[in-house]
């Protein structure tokens, strides 16, 4: 789908890339300075030169890719629930943040450096490159745009970019609410998909809510006590379940509609409908209570 | 090792965001979840309910259907607008029932009268 140039919805897709390119930018400036500190003085300043432009070369092989990618059936409905997992890790805060990066040795030579430099980007760039393939809606100018935006943000950027979210915070949790509202966007625009949801237009009020409960949940689980958090699964579990249910009757052709309910098997099965999440969720809670109960002489031992 | 993990308080965001900047987030979720619900919905579907059913559900569908296939940057400024209006209210709820509020009873007498 191609956009007017500076239309609303242009203009929107490239605010949504700039914003998930700042959330999800990879320290690469880290990963080439830990790969190279062994290496002798000559070759760090070739493996800092190649290993930025070996990077970016990544970064645009891979944002070309993921355009294809994503008009394959099945691939946006993965990218969008992958970008569910996304954001809920965004939000999530990481305790000894700076000892989980990918480098755990230094290289002993160029070729080496290179290709750990290549290869963290790689993995470091696939969030990001899908959350913008998601974001541009097929459009190859915003994957462009987006690239020249990423780009001088691997390079030069990253003091910029940590000083922003050091004094606007807020910007990590509104990236979040992005990644989730893409998510859902691209679950909705799933060519496998479409025709259903056109038939159950309800189903797509209860998936955007899904969505956002499930990506948000570090947010709005910060300041609950230990004791409220296990309740909070119970609203993605109610929505899950109304899915599931909704997607069962289209499978097994069952009228599932209350205001229609005549006989006993009809009023059966919405009171399943609209009921049936209740045991499932207090057997949840009950395993879960036996799991702790279980794992604390262990932790005392 | 993502660029924000640099910053303990980006790291901690979920903590240490403001509450207005929470608040406009909250606002922003809000607009884009009701700008969903605007999508859903068929708007053929208020013709065939009827006017009298459109109005008792005002508050909901209306605004819904006012939202239907609105763009991020829509949806900043809506929710920047939303979170405003929640705080106004927020501010003069607070006046109103601190004025409300009667005297402590021991202060009663304290009270400074103008002559």
């Amino acid at each position: 789908m191609e956009l007017d140039l500076l239309s609303a919805g242009f203009v929107s897709a490239l605010f949504a890339i700039v914003l998930i390119d700042l959330v999800l930018a990879g320290d690469n400036a880290l990963i080439i300075g830990l790969v190279a500190r062994n290496l002798p003085k000559n070759t760090q300043r070739k493996v800092i030169f190649w290993g930025t432009f070996g990077a970016i070369a990544v970064r645009a092989v891979m944002a070309t890719l993921v355009v294809y990618i994503l008009d394959l059936p099945g691939f946006m409905l993965a990218g969008g629930l992958a970008l569910v997992w996304i954001a809920r890790k965004l939000l999530t805060p990481e305790e000894d943040a700076a000892a989980n990066h990918a480098i755990k040795a230094p290289a002993t030579s160029f070729a080496g450096a290179l290709r750990t430099i290549v290869v963290a980007d790689a993995v470091m760039g696939v969030d990001n490159v899908l959350a913008i393939g998601g974001a541009a809606t097929g459009s190859i100018l915003l994957i462009v745009l987006g690239l020249a935006i990423s780009v001088p943000i691997i390079v030069w950027g990253s003091q910029l970019v940590i000083r922003l979210v050091d004094r606007f915070p807020s910007v990590v949790l509104l990236g979040g609410a992005v990644l989730a509202w893409t998510g859902y966007s691209m679950v909705v625009r799933e060519p496998l998909l479409a025709s259903w949801f056109a038939i159950h237009p309800s189903t797509k009020l209860v998936a955007v809510i899904l969505f956002f409960s499930i990506s948000l949940v570090p947010w709005y689980t910060a300041r609950l006590s230990a004791e409220t958090k296990p309740l909070v699964t119970l609203l993605p579990a109610v929505l899950v379940w109304l899915l599931g249910v909704e997607i069962a009757a289209s499978v097994w052709k069952l009228k599932a509609d209350y205001l229609l309910a005549t006989r006993s098997g009809e009023y059966i099965l919405e009171a399943v409908r609209w009921l049936g999440w209740l045991p499932l969720a207090a057997a949840w809670l009950w395993l879960r209570e036996r799991l702790i109960q279980r794992r604390q002489p262990v932790a005392r031992g | 090792m993502l660029l924000i993990r640099h910053s303990n308080r980006a790291n901690n965001a979920v903590r240490t965001t403001s509450v207005g900047g929470e608040l406009f987030v909250a606002s922003v979720v809000i607009c884009m979840i009701v700008a969903s619900f605007g999508d859903a919905v068929d708007p053929a579907l208020f013709g065939e309910a009827g006017f009298e059913f459109a109005i008792f559900d005002f508050g909901g569908e209306f605004s819904v259907l006012a939202m239907r296939h609105w763009h991020l940057l829509q949806l900043l400024l809506a929710g920047a607008v939303l979170g405003v209006g929640l705080a106004v209210l927020r501010v003069g709820a607070a006046t109103v029932m601190a004025a409300l509020r009667p005297a402590d009873r021991r202060a009663q007498e304290k009270v400074p009268i103008r002559l």
